[in-house]
């Protein structure tokens, strides 16, 4: 990760944010050439700019078909199948419903792909579902996807999908992380903003160490989560296993905490429906609770390392490749 | 006939991969002081000794001397060499740096800001455990306040007379040099009357008091000068110019040391591992979630230091984050072995009750947990 390949993100960061501001989701995939990036996942440079994206997302609360797109993606490459614009959906445990399918963004018209482990994927046009939309803040479209196939059918065998399954995981929780991280770190601008201008004893509360204390670890958990990321984002199809997983739980887990300590730096004027935190505070729940909370994750990681031991260190050697590649 | 490498250094060494392979060959022979290195020792003077023989060894066969100039008596290579080193040497079971946390902590800075002829003469001694390091910044009145240090330093014809007082000095007990930051100007001079000194702990004037900690080991000291007579040639960096020496070296003990020290706190999670443990599946994944985050944000910090020579006030965030993975990895195996709050007859317990009690004050030491915040709320955030 040398100095310019940094500078090279962030310019590219500062330039989905403003495309996003300006214009409509869709507009601002196409202004960027995200579709055409998407399919240069392999190339370091430009899978960070498709990642870069997400983060761009969770910054201004704006919301597309990017998660599902770049989850189909590698369903896609196994399987030679050109359907573009594909979209995956995810499934959602719920302790009321079992299994809800759902896809973030507004897919109205695009055809879906849906995985089932043990029966492969299936590509479903846009008259075979229903998409109801669920009325949640944070300004994330996020619909429930209700099938009407009368027989499923694998579009993509169970053998190409199993292939795709891992890479799709991983891509998908990475992005989602970036997500929950350009939506704590547009949280914590809030938090800034409200702390230098807001005047208590006659004096701005950003003055007051307890302020200044929360602020400092919502900027380190950002931090933390940052360079995290980026590192899995780098690391690309050599992540080690589960480095997926690490990266969505800690984005979690990290996130809300940045959300909680902004909203206490933000007192009641943070609690009310005309302040944006609770959009950030939202998304960042509703990311959260897609591909695993953290909450699960840091539970099955546990457990995962506890029953089959191993080491879980990333070697330096396999740093130093992804740096100098 | 690795041992080769030490008299003929292999270019294709200098490739940091290469180098971390040759060096897992070299510690697959089952070298007896690499093995004496892994036992758990109880008594820190035994482990500094273990250490000691340990260091030789590296030394002799050429390995510790990569990531250090040629000039000053390395064999070439950056702190990368280093770190695969360290990384090595803990997945082998090595349980700490003991005082050689210092070449990660001191040497960098000795190296970047001199006096050169003095630390090619000593650097190749610390490499090889002969001689070790003491820093010497806090004072009984001075701990975060660093800038109102009261230790003298007053110029005579050939150096320097010193005169004070330094407490919380690590490893001062069992040092031959101590970094001292000591006043070359006024009191209210402040930041820009320090200066930094190499000040030999065996000269006239110098009284080392060992500190008896409440985890059972003595790593700091108080150390009195009493009129220490410092030759000239032995000033790092500028006159005056100490607090940019401090802050070099608090950039490492930040940022690039982070990577060093949380490859030790893996092996203690791989360890507890494989000794069978009670479910506490929550914090073993936090632990790898903070771990995890101490990784990424040291590798960048190796990765900074290598292209540009210093860190900034992001090592903060370093900081910060490694001392959050040190306290949650002893959080878990306090959760899932009793016995290392019960103590029990057993060297290994004894350890690691000693290192989980010393986990509860990296919050503490190297700039308390309130400074970095400070530090990120004034030099990052920028917060009035």
């Amino acid at each position: 990760m040398t100095a310019t390949f940094e500078h090279a993100h962030d310019e590219f960061y500062a330039a989905a944010v403003r495309a996003f501001r300006s214009s409509t989701a869709a507009d601002a995939l196409d202004a960027l050439d995200w579709w055409h990036l998407l399919t240069e996942l392999n190339d370091p440079e430009r899978r960070a700019a498709v990642f870069a994206v997400f983060r761009a997302q969770g910054r201004v609360l704006s919301s597309s078909i990017a998660l599902g797109a770049l989850m189909a993606r590698p369903y896609v490459e196994v399987s030679g199948r050109a359907v573009e614009p594909l979209v995956a959906t995810l499934v959602r445990d719920s302790r009321r419903r079992g299994a809800v399918d759902v896809v973030v963004g507004n897919a109205t018209g695009s055809r879906l792909l849906v995985d089932r482990p043990g029966s492969g994927a299936m590509i479903l046009d846009p008259e075979d579902v229903e998409l109801r939309p669920v009325d949640i803040p944070g300004r994330l479209e996020l619909h429930e996807v209700d099938i009407r196939v009368a027989r499923w059918h694998a579009s993509i065998g169970e053998n190409e999908a199993r292939r795709a399954r891992r890479w799709s995981a991983l891509v998908g929780r990475t992005a989602l992380a970036l997500e929950i991280l350009g939506a704590a770190e547009g949280a914590l601008a809030l938090a800034l903003e409200h702390a230098t201008a807001r005047q208590q004893f006659g004096k701005p509360i950003a003055s007051f160490q307890a302020v200044r204390h929360l602020l400092a670890w919502a900027a380190c958990d950002c931090a933390a989560l940052g360079r995290t990321a980026a590192q899995t984002v780098a690391l690309g199809r050599d992540a080690p296993v589960r480095f997926d997983e690490i990266t969505k739980a800690l984005a979690g887990r990290n996130g809300r905490r940045t959300c909680e300590r902004t909203l206490q730096v933000l007192g009641a004027i943070g609690f009310t429906a005309e302040h944006a935190h609770h959009h950030f505070h939202a998304r960042v729940l509703t990311l959260d609770s897609l591909l695993g909370t953290s909450a699960d994750l840091m539970a099955d990681l546990g457990g995962w390392l506890r029953e089959l031991g191993g080491d879980p260190q990333i070697p330096l050697t396999l740093l130093l490749q992804d740096s100098r590649r | 006939m690795l041992s080769r490498c030490a008299a003929h250094p292999r270019n294709d060494l200098h490739d940091v991969a290469s180098f971390a392979t040759a060096f897992e060959s070299w510690l697959a022979t089952d070298p007896d002081s690499v093995r004496d290195a892994t036992a758990p020792i109880v008594s820190f003077a035994d482990r500094v000794a273990a250490m000691s023989r340990l260091m030789e060894t590296l030394y002799t066969e050429g390995w510790s001397r990569y990531g250090w100039p040629e000039e000053l008596g390395g064999l070439g290579g950056d702190v990368l060499h280093r770190a695969a080193m360290w990384e090595a040497l803990a997945r082998r079971g090595v349980r700490g740096m003991a005082l050689f946390e210092h070449l990660e902590i001191l040497a960098p800075t000795l190296v970047a800001m001199g006096p050169h002829e003095f630390v090619a003469r000593a650097l190749p001694e610390f490499l090889r455990g002969r001689e070790r390091w003491a820093q010497g910044f806090s004072e009984p009145d001075v701990g975060s306040d660093l800038a109102s240090v009261r230790t003298r330093a007053v110029e005579v014809d050939d150096g320097y007379l010193v005169t004070g007082r330094k407490l919380w000095t690590s490893w001062a007990r069992y040092a031959t040099w101590c970094l001292v930051l000591a006043r070359t100007g006024t009191l209210e001079s402040r930041h820009r009357g320090l200066t930094a000194f190499v000040v030999d702990l065996r000269a006239d004037g110098v009284h080392v008091d060992a500190i008896d900690q409440a985890n059972g080991t003595d790593e700091l000291a108080e150390v009195t000068f009493d009129d220490v007579h410092v030759p000239v040639t032995r000033v790092v960096g500028e006159v005056d110019g100490g607090w940019r020496v401090a802050m070099h070296i608090l950039s490492h003990e930040r940022g690039t040391f982070a990577w060093f020290r949380h490859c030790f706190l893996y092996r203690r999670v791989v360890e507890n591992l494989a000794h069978g443990c009670v479910t506490d599946d929550r914090a073993l994944g936090g632990a790898l979630l903070d771990l995890a985050a101490v990784t990424a944000a040291s590798a960048d910090a190796l990765h900074t230091h290598v292209a540009t020579g210093s860190l900034g006030p992001r090592a903060a965030f370093t900081k910060l984050l490694l001392s959050t993975a040190e306290q949650s990895t002893y959080d878990w195996i306090l959760a899932t072995d009793a016995d290392t709050a019960a103590g029990m007859q057993d060297d290994e317990i004894a350890l690691q009750r000693q290192e989980y009690v010393f986990s509860r004050i990296v919050t503490v030491y190297g700039g308390s947990q309130q400074m970095q915040l400070e530090t990120i709320a004034k030099q990052i955030l920028r917060l009035p």
